[in-house]
């Protein structure tokens, strides 16, 4: 896992239930300790961060232990936040009859479906872009599954479509100028276009950029959970985003005792070498299946030091 | 008027005469090209999803003269849609 520890940007994912929040607080936490500046961004919206660590988290930025600055996104939040601030641009270029009628298509877009969702994409694409400065390492803990292969698909999607407007756009401004219908040069709605592709570029390349950014994919040894993990390895694989390792959490220990236990671990010893067949080529980490389950600093502590021995020596095999 | 002047109206006249079909389907081209942007900008208003629209926001303002000419050159007086009142 030590190439994990070069990156600065990781996403953690997986199947509901996995564990992904647990290695994602235990990860930021590992390297707060080392002295890294580190920020731990929650973007499942059932939040549980603030669960784990038993400290309130908001949806601004909020320093929950030294070095470890927490924010738990709220979807709809930032979408009225992207919206006012929209609103607020505008306000400085437009009269006010055109204000009043603009903000009321505003009004209407904003129920469209989606718009919360592209609203929280834009705020991690912000994290990602501008936040760097401030952070060594930035940890997404993510929703379940598809809801993050959407987010990192949407910069694509979204660059691709505004490419599609802006195309349009200048093709009508050239075709305007041959017959003496130019409007102003140069174009704002062009330049705006432009200015929104330019963002989402930066994102894009920054989800791609292997060195520094990687996603971790947790999982359990169980039948689901596995096949979830491979199906997403490979979707991610095609997106170009770097997997940079894979946990398998709550791994039965091996030295329990009793036929109910035994009869798991053989069926569970099937698993593991299905996991050591799937994900060959992916550096991986076991963490063993603990006796109380895990919240509080204290267990958190015992994950992150899992997470960081300094080769792939599994507490278990 | 002097010499020089009704020559270049003479010549202004004829090449109206030999451009003005031309210049028209031109002209008729560019307002269907400024549709289909219009279409692609605006398409909530006629119920498709639109994946961009809140990177389209900040333009909403600029577009409400070009729905002004729009609407008067479909004939319309008022704007169709009631979301979008414009006159």
């Amino acid at each position: 896992m030590r190439d994990l520890f070069k990156k600065r940007i990781l996403f953690f994912g997986g199947k509901g239930g996995v564990g992904k929040t647990t290695c994602a607080s235990a990860m930021a936490l590992a390297r707060a300790k080392e002295g890294k500046r580190v920020l731990l961004v929650s973007t499942d919206p059932a939040h549980s961060t603030s669960d784990i660590f038993e400290k309130p988290f908001s949806r601004e930025e909020r320093e929950i232990y030294p070095g470890l600055t927490g924010i738990e996104l709220d979807a709809d939040f930032e979408a009225r936040r992207y919206i006012d601030r929209v609103k607020e641009q505008i306000a400085k270029l437009f009269s006010p009859s055109i204000l009043k009628e603009a903000e009321r298509q505003i009004d209407l877009a904003s129920t469209m479906p989606g718009v919360e969702e592209v609203a929280l994409f834009d705020r991690m694409g912000e994290l990602m872009v501008t936040h760097m400065d401030s952070y060594d390492l930035v940890v997404f803990d993510t929703a379940p599954t598809g809801h993050t292969m959407r987010l990192l698909r949407m910069p694509e999607l979204m660059s691709s479509w505004i490419e599609a407007l802006s195309k349009r756009r200048r093709n009508l401004m050239k075709f305007g100028q041959n017959i003496e219908q130019a409007g102003p040069d140069p174009d704002p709605i062009l330049a705006t276009l432009e200015r929104r592709k330019e963002r989402l570029e930066e994102v894009r390349v920054r989800l791609m950029q292997h060195n520094f950014t990687g996603f971790v994919l947790v999982l359990v040894p169980e039948r689901l959970p596995i096949e979830e993990s491979a199906r997403t390895a490979e979707l991610l694989r095609d997106a170009n985003v770097n997997v940079c390792g894979i946990v398998v959490n709550r791994v039965l220990p091996d030295d329990l005792e009793g036929d109910f236990y035994q009869a798991r671990r053989r069926q569970e010893e099937t698993y593991r070498n299905e996991i050591r067949r799937r994900f060959a080529g992916y550096p991986l980490t076991w963490i063993p299946q603990f006796e109380t389950d895990v919240y509080g600093l204290k267990n958190l502590e015992r994950i992150s030091e899992m997470l960081s021995r300094p080769d792939d020596s599994a507490p278990l095999r | 008027m002097d010499w020089a002047e009704i020559r270049k109206n003479i010549g202004d006249f004829f090449h109206g005469m030999a451009l003005a079909g031309y210049e028209k389907r031109l002209r008729e081209q560019f307002m269907e090209l400024n549709d289909l942007f219009m279409l692609m900008c605006f398409m909530e208003l006629v119920g498709l999803p639109n994946p961009a629209s809140i990177y389209l926001m900040e333009i909403y303002p600029y577009f409400l003269e070009e729905f002004h000419i729009w609407h008067r050159r479909m004939g319309m007086d008022h704007s169709p849609v009631g979301t979008l009142p414009c006159c």
